[in-house]
Order: C-alpha cells, then sequence, then structure tokens
C-alpha cells in the first residue's frame, strides 16, 4: 500500500465529517495561535530589550575599573591590559586613558573665534582603534609608532569623531545663533554645517588650566574621521583619539612645566574589553571579575538582568497556550476514539481484505497527525496577522492603556521568528500524532470478525 | 493431486461467562482446487464459524486450517494479512462496501492494499465491474446502488485480484430469489473461468445445486460430505408470480433500450454476459 493511497484514505475520512473535523482543528488552532502569540510577546520584549541596550553602546565591549571588586586594592596597568588580551575570546584590550591632570579644549578660526569645552580626549593603545570596530569615514587610523609632537609649530596625530565640528561655538555671537547642531536647518530648510570643517579647518588644542598656568597649545593633525554609530558610543560623535603614550607624555610634560607634583603611577582608571561574540561576553566578564578581581560595567550584565525578567513572562505565558494545547490534544483522542467506533466495521472489513495492522495503525495516525498539522498552519496564519495587527497599532494600544499589561521595550509589541512558526507547526503535528497513538492501538485491535457480523 | 484447504481435527469453543460453547466439534475436510463448495446445516450448526477459521479470521482451540500447504492456524496478524492479499477473497452477506468510496475505489480496494498504482488498480476495478454488468455505476456510492448491485460489486471486489480462494457467507442472504440466480451465476461463471475455489454457506439448499461439494453441519460435526459428480451448469430458481411480472417488466424494458441503443450511438457499458437491469 502506497503513502499517497494512505494520505488519500486519511482526507477523505475527515473530509467526510467535516463539521466534527473543523471544530477538532479549531482546538489546535487556538492552542497554537496562543503559544505562538505569547511567545512572540516575549520574544518582542527580549528583541526590545536588545534595541535599547544597544542603542546604548556595543555589547560586545566590556569596561574593566582600576578598582576591585570588593573594594580591593588591584593595579589595573599594562600587565594586567596584556593578560586580559589574552583570554580567549578578546579580539583586543586597551586603556581608555583621559589624563588626571591634563586637559584640553579645542579653539579655530581667526583670534580663536571658535571654540569648543572640554575635549573628550581618550589615550589608547593605537593598533586597538580598528579592533575595536570603529569604522573609518575618512583617512586612517593611528600610526603603529606615534611620534612626540615637537618644534616650534608642534603637530599631534589624532583620530576624532565625525560630528567634532558641532562642539564649536562662536564667541561673537550670542544666545541661539552662537551654536550649530546635528540637522539644524535655516529658515528655508537648509542643513547648516558646523562652523569648523574637521577636514580642512586648522583645529588647535590647548590646554585648560588657571591664568599663569604654562599652557600647552598643539595643532590637530587629523588623520582619520570615525564613521558616526551611536551603538558604539558617543566618542564616534565628538570624541579625540590619541597614542596611548604621546598622550602620557603630553600629561608627564605639563606637569613638569607647572611644577605639578603627584605620585605618577601607571595604572588607569579605565580598561575597555572587546570581546568576538555577544554570548561570550559574560564568561570573559566573569573571568575578570572572579580571577583577575576587577570591577566591570559590561551592557551584558545588564542585559541578563534584563532578560530574566522576559523569561518569566514569556514561562508564563507559554504555559497557559500549552495548556490549550493539551485540551486540544485530548479533543483529538476523543474525536479520533469516536471516528474509530463508528468506523468499526470499516476496519474489520479492510482488515480482511489484506490491509495489513501497520496500515490501519499508519492511518488512524496520518489522520489525527493532519487534525494537528492543519491545526498548526492556522493557528500560525492567524497569529502573523494578529501579531501585525498588534505592531500596526502598538502606538494607539500603548495609548489605550494595554501598555500596562503589554510590556513594549522596543519598536514591537510582538516578533514572531522563523524558528517560532516552523517549531509550533511541526510541535502542533506531533501533538496530533501523540494523541493519535492510543486511538490508532485501538483501531488495530479491532477484530477482522467485526466485519462479518452483521446487526 | 493435493487438496488446496486441508483441516485437521479442527474444534473451536467459545467461552460465554463460566459456560462453554463448542461450536466445533472436530472437523476434518479436504477441499479440492476449483471446486464450488456449500457449506449447508441448520442456524447454529457452525456454519460460519467454520467459514471464519478457514479464512484464518479467528485462532480455532485446537487444530489447523491449511490453504495451499501454508498451516495459516499458525501465522501473525502480519503474515495473515499478507496472506489475504496474495490468496483470498471475500464475499459478506451485507455487502460491506466502504461507504465514502465509489463502486470502482470499492473494488479496487484489496489491490490498493497490495500495492498497485491507482490508474491500474482502478482499471482492474472498472473492467471486473463491467463483467458483473454494472459498466454504468462505476461512479456511484453504495448508498446509491440496490442491494443487489451492491452485492455484485461486493463479488467483484473478491474477484478481482484473482485469489485461489474465495469465501462467502450468505452472499445472496438479502436478495430476493430472481436476483439471487442472477447473482449466483455470476459466480459460478467466474469460478469456472478462473479456476477459483469457493466456498459458500448458505441456508438455501437450492443453491447447492450446482455445487461441487456440499458439506452439511449438525451441531458442530460434518453430518455429511458429499462430492457432486455431475453438477448443474446453471442456478434455476422457482419464480414466483411476482418474480415472474417483475421479469417480463424487465423483457419489455430491454427490448426498448435495444431499439434505442440501435438508434443512437451503439454503445453500452454493460457486457454481453449479464445485462444492466433492475437487480
Ligand atoms: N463469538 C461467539 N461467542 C460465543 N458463541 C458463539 C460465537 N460465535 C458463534 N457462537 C456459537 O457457536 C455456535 C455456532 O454459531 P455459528 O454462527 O457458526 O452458526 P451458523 O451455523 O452460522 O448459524 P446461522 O445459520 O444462524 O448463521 C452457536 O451456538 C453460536 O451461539
Ligand atoms: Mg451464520
Amino acid at each position: 500500500m502506497k503513502i499517497s493511497d494512505l494520505l488519500a484514505l486519511s482526507y477523505e475520512n475527515l473530509r467526510r465529517r467535516k463539521g466534527r473535523t473543523a471544530l477538532t482543528v479549531a482546538g489546535v488552532v487556538i492552542g497554537t495561535f496562543l503559544i505562538v502569540i505569547m511567545v512572540s510577546l516575549g520574544i518582542a520584549v527580549n528583541v526590545g530589550f536588545d534595541e535599547m541596550l544597544q542603542s546604548m553602546g556595543d555589547l560586545r565591549k566590556i569596561t574593566v575599573y582600576g578598582w576591585g571588586v570588593n573594594g580591593s586594592e588591584v593595579q589595573l596597568n599594562d600587565d594586567a591590559v596584556a593578560q586580559m588580551s589574552k583570554l580567549d575570546h578578546v579580539l583586543v584590550a586597551t586603556p581608555y586613558y583621559q589624563p588626571r591632570y591634563l586637559s584640553f579644549n579645542l579653539v579655530a578660526g581667526k583670534n580663536d573665534r571658535y571654540q569648543t569645552g572640554y575635549v573628550e580626549l581618550y589615550g589608547i593603545y593605537p593598533e586597538a582603534l580598528e579592533m575595536m570596530q570603529y569604522e573609518l569615514k575618512s583617512g586612517s587610523y593611528l600610526p603603529e609608532k606615534g611620534t612626540v609632537p615637537s618644534g616650534n609649530k608642534p603637530k599631534v596625530q589624532v583620530v576624532v569623531g565625525e560630528q567634532l565640528g558641532y562642539n564649536f561655538t562662536d564667541t561673537k555671537k550670542k544666545g541661539e545663533n552662537a551654536y550649530r547642531w546635528q540637522g539644524m536647518t535655516d529658515a528655508a530648510g537648509n542643513e547648516l554645517p558646523p562652523f569648523v570643517d574637521i577636514l580642512s579647518d586648522t583645529m588647535t588644542l590647548k590646554s585648560q588650566g588657571s591664568e599663569d598656568d604654562k599652557q600647552l597649545v598643539y595643532q590637530m593633525d587629523v588623520l582619520g574621521v570615525l564613521l558616526q554609530d551611536n551603538e558604539k558610543g558617543y566618542e564616534t560623535y565628538g570624541g579625540v583619539f590619541m597614542d596611548l603614550n604621546v598622550l602620557k607624555k603630553l600629561e608627564s610634560d605639563y606637569m613638569r612645566m607647572n611644577n605639578i607634583k603627584a605620585e605618577t603611577t601607571n595604572t588607569y582608571d579605565q580598561v575597555v574589553v572587546m570581546v568576538d561574540d555577544i554570548d561570550n561576553v559574560e564568561a570573559v566578564e566573569e573571568y575578570i571579575n572572579d580571577e583577575l578581581g576587577f570591577q566591570t560595567g559590561g551592557m551584558s550584565s545588564w542585559r541578563e538582568q534584563m532578560q530574566g525578567q522576559s523569561q518569566m513572562l514569556q514561562l508564563i505565558l507559554g504555559g497557559l497556550g500549552a495548556v490549550s494545547l493539551f485540551v486540544a490534544a485530548l479533543s483529538i483522542v476523543n474525536t479520533m476514539s469516536m471516528s474509530i467506533l463508528e468506523r468499526t466495521r470499516e476496519i474489520g472489513v479492510m482488515k480482511v481484505l489484506g490491509c495489513g495492522i501497520g496500515k490501519i495503525r499508519t492511518l488512524f495516525l496520518l489522520e489525527a497527525s493532519m487534525i494537528g498539522l492543519t491545526g498548526g498552519l492556522l493557528g500560525i496564519g492567524i497569529s502573523y496577522l494578529v501579531s501585525f495587527a498588534l505592531n500596526h497599532f502598538a502606538p494607539f494600544l500603548m495609548m489605550s492603556g494595554l501598555g500596562n499589561i503589554l510590556p513594549m521595550y522596543g519598536s514591537k509589541i510582538s516578533v514572531i521568528p522563523v524558528w517560532l512558526s516552523v517549531g509550533s507547526v511541526f510541535f502542533a503535528t506531533l501533538i496530533g500524532f501523540v494523541a493519535g497513538i492510543l486511538p490508532a492501538g485501538r483501531a488495530v485491535k479491532i477484530s477482522a470478525l467485526e466485519a462479518i457480523r452483521h446487526e | 493431486m493435493a487438496p488446496i484447504i486441508k483441516v485437521d481435527n479442527l474444534r473451536k469453543v467459545y467461552r460465554v461467562g463460566q459456560e462453554k460453547v463448542v461450536a466445533l466439534r472436530d472437523i476434518n475436510l479436504e477441499i479440492e482446487r476449483g471446486e464450488f463448495c456449500c457449506v449447508v446445516g441448520a442456524s447454529g450448526s457452525g456454519k460460519s464459524t467454520l467459514l471464519n477459521q478457514l479464512a484464518g479470521l479467528e485462532k480455532p482451540t485446537r487444530g489447523s486450517v491449511s490453504i495451499g500447504g501454508h498451516n495459516i492456524s499458525a501465522m501473525s496478524e502480519k503474515e495473515l494479512a499478507v496472506f489475504r492479499q496474495h490468496h483470498l477473497g471475500f464475499v459478506f452477506q451485507s455487502y460491506n462496501l466502504l461507504p465514502t468510496m465509489t463502486a470502482v475505489e470499492n473494488v479496487a480496494l484489496p489491490l490498493m492494499f497490495k500495492g498497485v498504482p491507482k490508474a491500474k488498480r482502478e482499471a482492474m476495478a472498472a473492467q471486473q465491474l463491467k463483467k458483473m454488468g454494472l459498466g454504468k455505476r462505476l461512479k456511484h456510492k453504495p448508498t446509491e446502488m440496490s442491494g443487489g448491485q451492491q452485492q455484485r460489486v461486493g463479488i467483484a471486489r473478491a474477484f478481482v485480484s484473482k485469489p485461489e480462494v474465495i469465501f462467502a457467507d450468505e452472499p445472496t442472504g438479502n436478495l430476493d430469489s430472481h436476483t439471487t440466480a442472477k447473482v449466483m451465476n455470476a459466480i459460478l461463471r467466474l469460478t469456472r473461468e478462473n479456476n477459483i475455489t469457493f466456498i459458500m454457506v448458505t441456508h438455501e439448499r437450492d443453491l447447492s445445486s450446482c455445487a461441487d461439494r456440499i458439506i452439511t453441519l449438525k451441531d458442530g460435526c460434518v453430518l455429511r460430505n458429499e462430492k457432486i459428480e455431475n453438477p448443474a451448469q446453471e442456478f434455476e430458481v422457482q419464480l414466483s408470480p411476482m418474480d415472474e411480472e417483475y421479469i417480463a417488466q424487465e423483457k419489455q424494458e430491454r427490448e426498448n433500450s435495444d431499439r434505442n441503443n440501435a438508434a443512437g450511438d451503439g454503445q453500452t457499458a454493460a457486457s454481453p454476459d449479464l445485462k444492466e437491469n433492475h437487480v
């Protein structure tokens, strides 16, 4: 007996009891729909978390602080950084050095007309810039060996954030006119550029201090411009990167010139570790905490915490769906049992005509699985519709107070990934199959003699 | 020549509560290939029980049945299913056609279990139905046919896979005497054509007129086992006045339709041996 014949027989048997089949399928549809929609709400929460966190910085970065986990004494120095960069899954580890005794602002234009406030200045290992996966908009990364500025018009090599120009204000103007910001337009709607063009205008770093302090003045040699990427952080907007050793040299020069006496240590306040994949962040972070003893502030520790919350939600919602599918399974068992009772004679006749018991079992398992499959397919179809509607009307729903029940962290209320739709159809079919096992076993046991005995 | 069916010391006891019902006491039989065999006897004598035993539908309490040298009493359910597919056919008293299927699909059923592809088995089934004079009823569902037509579909189903042995338990029990004669003649011709062994349980002694062998049961024992040397070649049934009226009407109609056919396209699906009519 061919499988196509079995399928045709099963289909015919379901078709002839349309009403009952439809009701049974409806049970599976509802169960599948509930599970899918509820799991999709949970997934949307997760996706929303990720969207939210991503906008706050690269999740693969771990920030390591210069103090111990329990306030213990630790040395976050070059050796420690080297140790971290050798860990598995770590792409690179570099200090983000910000000098303690030296800060700069930027000036440009005639008579220093355009000025910025305090500059976000970072000293990092020059080769790390690329490995931190900052993308260049133009130019190049820092050279492997930075040159210390010298001469009467000393220049310092830097890589800057794309929108650094917007940090300049016009000292000749008052009020709003003194500022430019990204997306600012004139009356005609044309976008206004920053006062200073970071590629062509000369920008000068000037150290900040009291009136009588000796000032360091360097012209910036902009080697490269980083592509603005809010997911990577503010530094791609208005940061200034410099070779770590060059920056340290500038700081010590400044301290010597101004007679600042301080214990110079070789430790850093902040080191950033870049991990190859989000999934490995937790392990690396744990190692740095537990084995190396440093306090860390990775995004992943936060993410985990939020995920825990959403998992709880998913569990509850999915559980409700599971209960309804279980009820649907019972109704399949019921339907199949009834159908077999009605068809006792037919089954007997088939046996007498030479239908093997294996085929009879397959026939009924197929019937039950078809109920599951149909229910699953319809269920996922309805889920997609409802999911689409939920997302489409999301803003309205949130306003109408539903926001208290349905958490919405990202741009969507419900997300149905492919694995969920495929998985739920498979699961519904499996449920049909399992529900069919018992009735099919009973059908197999029906005696061939039943066919011959007449009322 | 070795007998096709051999029954040795067959005993069947049913247990009903505390009581034991001995349906078959101790049966020893041999039936030869190609025989048309009638099992007769009073009600409750064990005819149906014997037939079920011969067909392997029930396990014996003791003894054995072998068909074509295969001991079917020792076979598993699975082996029996395969054995039935290839060697046995059945005609039921209450037709037992599957209600959702058309005549052709019903007849093709045993071939489907054997794994014959759809197109081929339905062609074979249609051919068999035409031989039974049901060329115009191929696509009809059982509920759309008369009892006699349904029974002919049932017979076509038993013969379609050309089994060696066909069993029938009162195949004409629900039919009037005129229809019975026609159905029996159809069976007789098919078994003779294909050298099929046919074993039939019946109440009506008349029906055994054409039998090669008549087995008479009484209280679970073989009372007589007669081999008939020169059986009649065709069934003849005494007709009641009602039957005669019926046949006259039928004849009239057939003449009408013959005239129509001669005038029209002349196509008729019925085989020449058995005309389509009000069975
Ligand atoms: N399944 C069963 N359980 C118990 N007793 C049974 C069963 N089948 C048959 N019998 C008994 O076995 C005996 C023979 O029954 P069987 O059906 O073979 O008779 P039969 O000759 O076919 O009768 P009929 O002509 O009325 O059909 C009867 O006494 C019947 O009560
Ligand atoms: Mg009987």
